[in-house]
């Protein structure tokens, strides 16, 4: 019932967006609750270890005592994607601050019907999209 | 195991489904014992947020018995009787650090829904769609609880299981509300809305000092509720002048705190409702906002207005010169149940805080979907349908 002003709002934002995109692409960059001095950009765990030689990963100290910030750009011609970069961003925080991945619920509950077909693409890929 | 599942807009079943599994070392099952209503379930159900599947389980305010516990929890073991916040945050990142644990960075499997359609995702929660992580409801025999030792709570001997099962949310909910919009004592708090959250607001800001809380709502046993559970005054807004009221109340100042407990499907007598809902019928808003528009036009010039009910998208007529020209502070919040949880227990214990008048129908959890349309139409003077899996 709301995907009508929904779609509306999220129009507004792309063409926002549109309007300020940069000619390269810009870097992914997460904010982790640990402090800088315990980490090492080759020591970073989860699948971020897993695209690290396809992208540049720079450390650098939180303002405000908010931890580190994990600041990842995929360089030209690198195969790896956005998607895939926000995806190890998010695992490799959770990991850090948690020391574990939440996974979803299981065994699922739900049947596919053709309504629901869109909103199980968009979660099969939950931790790939996003702004971030 | 038996399970209220959402089959489509405004149609809900009891039907058979997997049971729970750990999913994660810190993950615990529990029984379930006691789960209840919430309104904004009403939005899920009636497809205001359009982010449920066919299956899905609903309920995110329960009770329990920890039945089986992942390896790396500390704090619980099979046998505990439990309640649970509805947010699940992890209890480590910067936000569960600042005590704003529905923020958590960690606790929804999908956050790119949410971060597309606000900036960014705050924390899953149970039986709340896929955009607050698709995690499976309460409304169930079983439940798996993800960060176990940081959302589950021991209930002490002295709470009834009547009484706590409303620490889960409502009253976390409510004394967020109270709390987080710096009601303070002489202070004058209006509430708007006299369900379960609008009565413990009202309850919280009374503990918290208030000189005078004001509830308003047009339904006259929830308005009794207010006045002999809470220690609240009322007012029914099909019957008297509010804004007249309020400003009569405060001394002409205003009330210094408004808190909004109503949500995206408010009601009102005036001709702002027709507009609200045609528009909202006509997908050109995904809210109606009366009692927010009501509560920052109330609101003495530098108080403080907090949205405790559930909004979605975007809203029309939204006041912002009076929330600028009058010096508002404005605030909102999903609840910070882990915050709150043990202070709510303890209070209960002591009897400040009293919550079992909210059940007014307990019911089998086969007799589910009945207890959802007498709690969406209010039948039988309903204020919250508790079901016993």
């Amino acid at each position: 019932m709301i995907a009508g002003p929904v779609a509306a709002g999220a129009a507004v934002v792309a063409v926002q967006r549109r309007g300020r995109r940069r000619p390269h692409r810009r870097s992914h960059v997460v904010t982790v609750f640990r402090p800088l001095a315990e980490l090492e950009v080759t020591q970073l765990p989860g699948s971020l270890k897993e695209i690290t030689d396809g992208v540049e990963i720079r450390l650098a100290e939180a303002p405000g005592g908010r931890g580190t910030e994990i600041a990842v750009r995929i360089p030209e011609g690198s195969s790896v994607t956005d998607g895939e970069v926000r995806r190890a961003l998010r695992e490799t925080r959770s990991l850090l601050e948690a020391g574990d991945v939440l996974l979803p619920s299981g065994p699922p509950t739900t049947v596919p019907t053709a309504l629901n077909r869109p909103l199980q693409m968009a979660t099969q890929h939950g931790r790939e999209g996003g702004l971030l | 195991m038996r399970a209220l599942q959402w089959q489509g807009v405004n149609k809900l079943a009891v039907g058979t489904v997997p049971d729970p599994q750990l999913r994660n070392p810190g993950d615990v099952i529990v029984k379930v014992t006691r789960t209840v209503t919430c309104g904004s379930d009403l939005h899920l159900l009636g497809g205001y947020i359009p982010f449920m599947e066919k299956g899905d389980v609903l309920g995110h305010e329960f009770i329990g018995e920890v039945v089986e516990t992942g390896p790396d929890v500390r704090n619980h073991r099979a046998g505990d009787r439990v309640v649970v916040s509805s947010f699940i945050s992890c209890g480590n990142c910067w936000y569960c650090d600042q005590k704003l644990y529905s923020l958590c960075d960690n606790g929804n499997t999908n956050p790119a829904i949410t971060e597309t359609l606000w900036g960014q995702a705050p924390s899953g929660c149970f039986g709340y769609s896929h955009a607050m992580g698709g995690n499976a409801g309460s409304h169930a025999e079983y439940i798996r609880v993800p960060f176990a030792d940081v959302g589950a709570f021991g209930i002490p001997d002295a709470v009834s299981d009547e009484r706590a099962l409303f620490a889960s949310d409502s009253a976390s909910t409510g004394w967020m509300g109270a709390d987080l919009s710096g009601v303070k004592p002489g202070d004058v708090v209006a509430v708007w809305g006299a369900g379960a959250v609008g009565q413990m607001a009202a309850r919280a800001a009374v503990l918290l000092g208030a000189d005078r809380v004001i509830v308003i709502d047009r339904l006259e046993n929830r308005l009794a509720q207010a006045r002999q559970h809470a220690g609240a005054e009322t007012l029914n807004y099909e019957r008297d002048d509010i804004a007249g009221e309020l400003r009569e109340r405060s001394g002409g100042r205003g009330p210094d705190v408004c808190i909004e407990a109503v949500g995206m499907e408010a009601h009102s007598p005036g001709p702002q409702f027709g507009y609200d809902q045609l528009k909202q019928q006509l997908r050109l808003q995904t809210d109606r906002p009366v009692a927010v528009r009501d509560a920052i036009h109330a609101c003495r010039k530098g108080g403080s207005v907090f949205v405790l009910g559930v909004y979605a998208g975007f809203v029309d007529k939204f006041p912002l010169g009076a929330l600028m020209n009058k010096g508002l502070t404005v605030r909102g919040a999903q609840m910070h149940g882990q915050r709150y949880i043990p202070m709510l227990l303890d209070r209960m214990a002591k009897g400040e805080l009293v919550t079992e008048h909210l059940a007014t129908h307990v019911m089998p959890l086969d007799e589910a979907p009945r207890g959802y349309r007498m709690f969406k139409d209010k039948d039988d003077d309903c204020v919250r349908a508790v079901f016993i899996p």
